[in-house]
């Protein structure tokens, strides 16, 4: 074989497993993505406009990535959701990133322990009409085991954002909100996650503006 | 001070299968909705007045829970040991015996609220049964259990009342388009006939017996109503009102009136799909199912009709249907407030 038609197909082979690696997650993500829990997200929106209806305020936390993901949701649900009537709803979501500040992190991990980080900034804010959102992708995380434990000794409903098999928050969540995967496809959940909590703000965005319209035709 | 609200709420199928005499031969079903009306109970520590008060519309302050006169208020309140030091009082946001279970909500609110005062906390299906325990063991009303659980889960549910005395909660999800579209076909009245629920009840509850079989197809028709609510059938869903509402006249002779006849075949008259009068029956309020475009010459034919009757407290109550369960909006209690130590146990 000529020495340049042997390098093209070296390259070829090469591009071909590159195709197949890509495609594979791809794979993996689509079957996490179609096995999302219908009933569990919208056990996860009723909760959520429950708490709407009463002025409550919605607790999200979670470590890394999952802390990354709960700091997006929160202004894209607090502001993005009323986007499109933002100055006629001056009663808007109330979602809260917990904690609220790195000096409050950093303090209660520093004075305390890592497992207090959520928990103890939540037991400053935590109320009746709240709601707590929890992601962890093993849902074991202690620190966000700690702070769930906490919202269900008040009976404040927990929304669980969990991957592989759950977890102890799949276990203790309302809403169990489980993307089921191998122990360890971080990527997967983490990203199907993101997808979920954008589910929810665009859902909300579509409600109220559905609303607005309906308030048009009455006036 | 403690701020805590219950809805009140619709029920479409199956009342009158929440009673025990007919749930321990075979599982009672109900569907349900909260609506966005309320009970407010409003529960004050008063540390330096040795007395109870209960404020709503009379206003009591004995020296004892068991001087007062509001048999809820004074019943919850030995059974929860309290004994003095407190104030409790009461808003809603429309009259009582409406038949929308406005009284279970007031018991639902009130023992969440008292669960608040004693620093304890209570999950929904607690809240229930300590309702159902206050209304129908303690108070010895001749009521079923639907009311309570609807006001502590809120928003759709369907209630199986099994003959272990359990009850299963199974939530109907139904997204906002779908709510929004029945809320554009439904029309509630109140008729302007006050409600006698336990009169009604005890009739119906000695008839048990010779009427299972109408119980056992109305407890049955639950998981039809259900499919046809998911799959947004309106008009099947108004004739299936109507066959209920038809059926459950037959299970107690003063669950209908005259007037109420002639109200419900005035809305049916003008093209309302199917109704009913909702809770025990004998007044109340009533409920249609009717096209949107048909909404006015309902609303108006049967208006008409409750004038010429001399109903003058009739009036139409507009509705949307809400998540909300009982709720503690405001907890505000200093329980470590001077002179307020010895009530805390």
């Amino acid at each position: 074989m000529p020495i340049i038609t042997e390098r093209a197909a070296r390259l070829r082979k090469l591009r071909n497993a590159m195709r197949e690696y890509i495609k594979n997650f791809s794979e993996k993500a689509r079957t996490a993505l179609s096995e999302i829990p219908a009933d569990e997200v919208a056990r996860a929106l009723n909760i959520l406009q429950a708490a709407y209806e009463r002025d409550g305020r919605i607790y999200v936390f979670g470590n890394g990535g999952s802390l990354a993901l709960a700091t997006h949701w929160v202004s894209d649900f607090n502001k993005t959701v009323f986007s499109h009537n933002l100055e006629k709803h001056t009663r808007r979501f109330q979602a809260i990133r917990v904690p609220t500040t790195e000096e409050e992190l950093t303090a209660w991990a520093n004075d305390v322990g890592y497992d207090m980080v959520f928990a103890g900034p939540l037991q400053n804010y935590l109320q009746d009409s709240d709601v707590a959102i929890a992601i962890s992708s093993s849902g074991n995380s202690p620190n966000v085991i700690k702070a769930v434990e906490l919202a269900k000794s008040r009976y404040v409903p927990v929304i669980g954002i969990s991957g592989f098999d759950g977890g102890a928050l799949n276990r203790l969540a309302d809403a169990k909100i489980l993307v089921s995967t191998e122990k360890g496809e971080y990527e997967v959940v983490e990203g199907v996650h993101a997808v979920i909590l954008h589910l929810m703000t665009k859902y909300f965005k579509d409600y109220f503006d559905d609303l607005e319209e309906r308030e048009k035709k009455q006036r | 001070m403690i701020v805590v609200r219950a809805p009140l709420r619709i029920s479409f199928v199956g009342g009158g299968t929440d009673l025990p005499d007919f749930y321990f031969r075979h599982p009672g079903r109900v569907l349900s909705t909260t609506i966005d009306k309320y009970v407010y109970i409003v529960i004050n520590r008063t540390p330096l007045i040795d007395k109870v008060s209960a404020r709503y519309s009379l206003s009591e302050t004995v020296d004892a829970p068991d001087e007062l006169q509001h048999t809820r208020i004074k019943h919850a309140l030995i059974d929860f040991g309290i004994a003095k030091n407190i104030e409790i009082g009461s808003f809603a946001s429309l009259p009582a015996k409406t038949g929308l279970g406005s009284s279970s909500s007031f018991s639902v609110a009130l023992i969440k609220g008292l669960y608040s005062y004693q620093k304890k906390n209570i999950d929904k299906t607690g809240v229930a049964e300590a309702a159902c325990r206050l209304e129908i063991d303690l108070l010895g009303e001749p009521i079923g259990k639907q009311d309570q659980y609807a006001a502590a889960f809120g928003g759709f549910n369907v209630f199986q009342f099994n003959p272990d005395d359990s009850v299963d909660v199974h939530p109907v999800f139904l997204d906002y388009k779908m709510r929004r579209m029945i809320e554009d076909h439904l029309l509630l009245f109140y008729t302007g006939i006050a409600r006698p629920a336990s009169s009604v009840l005890f009739e119906q509850k000695a008839n048990i017996g010779g009427k299972f079989e109408t119980l056992k197809s109305m407890a049955d028709s639950v998981p039809e109503f259900t499919e046809r609510l998911t799959r947004g059938d309106i008009q099947g869903l108004g004739s299936m009102l109507h066959d209920g509402w038809t059926m459950k006249k037959t299970l107690a002779s003063n669950i209908s009136l005259d007037s109420i006849d002639a109200l419900y075949g005035a809305g049916m008259d003008a093209g309302a799909f199917g109704g009913k009068v909702l809770g025990a029956g004998g007044g109340g309020c009533m409920m249609f199912f009717a096209p949107p475009e048909r909404k006015k010459v309902v609303r108006n034919t049967i208006s008409e009709a409750a004038r010429s009757m001399g109903l003058s407290e009739f009036k139409e109550i507009p509705v949307e249907f809400v998540q909300s369960s009982a709720e503690v909006l405001l907890n505000a209690d200093n329980h470590r407030a001077r002179g307020a130590s010895s009530e805390i146990a």
